[in-house]
């Protein structure tokens, strides 16, 4: 931990460190352990559960559950600072409507449902996939039989998206030093706002044909390797995906994940709360 | 030219056929997902102005789809870019919504697919101004439409005050007004014009393709029109579903708890039932899609 010692929580620097670390799962943590399929699989389940009902109650104790799982997979602080961000947002918004449409208890109520049911999906997929380093998730995706493109994308976009954030920064940058700054901010900054603007769009051009470039190169790589025989094979699916294996702990986890939502739904059953 | 030098399984083999290789459609769907997931974590730093009830904020740039579906075959960049708005913003982000993602999928593939077949000729200033404003349109209008129903059907039931129907109606017409005129116009037809023409030429041999002559069928297969027009018309009934099914969860009235009366708890397992059909739609079609060369 001692590389983290300095306090530039907010930097740009720092979200591109924390959304590589997101992507790459190195922070251990429960459904790291697991194989990546059980994971698919367990946030079917605790995320799918959520959509089937309207009851504050198992809502509520759903949104725990979700918690405890978000503890246990170790989620960093970015992506857990903005869900939280977002809930609290989402918490004010939720008083003004009430305040607006002029209603009392029984409108906040019907207004927090919905945030209490996307709360408790958004924690099921932060822990589950926050959990996934890309290689697994696609290997999963791919024993899944999900479409090839779609597997190779995902693991792809993970992959690639702090080379493209760091790409984009420095050609923004570039934009930004050369150009003069705005002479005065002008009403709300909206000199300032144009000129982030229009720089943004302008740093698209470069990016665009680097993107290709890159695209090339690795789909390119990627079929010399065979990429398309090899998961559409039956033999190579076979030996791509020999290293998953399902072990006690993954159904553990499922088991009390099981046992937590049926607990949920007959305590809602039975102290129900409807709006 | 160099394409016509180097000639290889990738390197312009397929210029004076009509088809794309596997791979360059993997090309262009990469593409296509790397640099719209890319601006969407942009847009995510944008702060977003809210005046009473109306919000005024960048909801996409409308113009990386637009000029790549524009450049290369429409149909994989539609693939391409709602999918990278999930991967890079709303999987990473933990931002996930499962089913309501489905739907803003369906509505972004319509929207940029069509879109981009409007388009004939990329050098056209017209064509592609229009072609920006459409998925803008195409996008909004699904959503509008979607939002305003939720609203109808939970004013059956629950007793609202006078006039909130039209206020509604007010709000959804400046929403959608100001989505034009900023994701449409500021960040759509005038980054497109711009980049459209500058990009067209350059790009392609980059990606072993020919650039996309006025005219002429555009480069590249789709999987069959026919095919095409019956997934677009289950894409959209299906967008229909899924949004509904969010809106029994987000409307106001006590409608659902009527009708899981009325019906039973089986009830629920009809949209469960119309998911898996789908899904089952997908993994066939991409079967299909897998066997042709």
């Amino acid at each position: 931990m001692s590389e983290r010692k300095t306090h530039d929580v907010l930097s740009m620097e720092w979200i591109k460190l924390e959304l590589i670390r997101t992507a790459y799962a190195t922070r251990g943590g429960l459904f790291a352990k697991m194989d990546p399929r059980v994971v698919l699989l367990w946030y079917l389940l605790l995320g799918g559960a959520p959509w089937f009902t309207h009851n504050i109650t198992v809502l509520a104790i759903l949104f725990g559950l979700g918690v405890i799982s978000v503890i246990a997979a170790r989620v960093g602080p970015l992506v857990l600072g903005l869900f939280v961000l977002s809930l609290v947002v989402e918490v004010i918004n939720v008083f003004v409507v009430a305040w607006f449409v002029g209603g009392d208890v029984g409108t906040l109520l019907a207004l927090s449902e919905l945030s209490l049911k996307l709360g408790a999906v958004s924690l099921a997929s932060m822990a589950a996939f926050v959990s996934l380093d890309p290689e697994k998730l696609s290997s999963a995706l791919l024993a899944l039989k999900a479409p090839v493109m779609l597997a190779f994308s995902v693991s792809y976009g993970f992959r690639i998206l702090p080379i493209l954030i760091d790409e984009f920064s420095i050609v923004m940058e570039g934009y930004q030093l050369r150009g003069a700054p705005a002479k005065a901010p002008g009403f709300l900054g909206w000199r300032s706002v144009s000129r982030w603007g229009k720089h943004a769009v302008l740093a698209f051009y470069p990016i665009f044909l680097n993107v290709a470039t890159s695209v090339r190169t690795t789909v390119e790589a990627l079929e010399t390797r065979g990429l398309n025989h090899s998961v559409t094979h039956p033999e190579g699916r076979r030996l791509r995906l020999s290293h998953l294996q399902t072990g006690t702990l993954d159904w553990i986890v499922v088991a009390v994940t099981f046992v937590g939502i049926v607990f949920a739904f007959w305590v809602g059953a039975v102290a129900p709360i409807h709006r | 030219m160099t394409t016509t030098v180097r000639t290889g399984e990738l390197r312009g083999n397929s210029f004076n056929g009509k088809d794309l290789s596997t791979p360059q459609k993997l090309m262009i769907f990469v593409l296509s997902m790397s640099l719209f997931g890319l601006s969407n974590i942009l847009v995510e730093v944008i702060p977003e102005f809210t005046i009473g009830p109306v919000e005024i904020a960048l909801a996409y740039f409308v113009f990386i789809p637009l000029v790549l579906a524009a450049l290369f075959n429409p149909f994989w960049v539609a693939l391409g870019a709602p999918l990278g708005e999930i991967i890079f913003t709303d999987l990473l982000l933990g931002d996930f919504s499962g089913i309501g993602e489905i739907e803003g999928f369906i509505q972004m593939f319509l929207a940029i697919y069509i879109a981009g077949s409007l388009i004939r000729n990329p050098l056209s200033k017209a064509q592609v101004a229009f072609g920006a404003i459409m998925i803008v349109v195409i996008d909004k209008f699904l959503s509008a439409i979607v939002d305003l129903s939720k609203v109808w059907f939970g004013l059956e039931d629950a007793e609202f005050v006078e006039g909130l129907p039209e206020s509604m109606l007010l709000i959804e017409v400046i929403g959608f007004g100001v989505d034009i005129l900023l994701s449409g116009i500021v960040f759509g037809v005038i980054p497109a014009l711009w980049l459209v023409p500058k990009l067209y030429g350059r790009i392609e041999p980059l990606m072993g393709m020919q650039p996309r002559q006025p005219g002429k069928p555009i480069q590249g297969s789709t999987p069959g029109i026919g095919i095409t027009v019956a997934l677009v018309f289950v894409l959209g009934a299906a967008s229909a579903v899924f949004a509904f099914l969010e809106a029994w969860g987000a409307d106001f009235g006590a409608a659902e708890w009527e009708w899981l009366d009325t019906y039973g708890p089986a009830i629920l397992l009809v949209p469960a039932a119309i998911f898996v059909v789908l899904l089952a739609g997908v993994f066939v079609f991409a079967g299909k899609q897998r066997k042709q060369p």
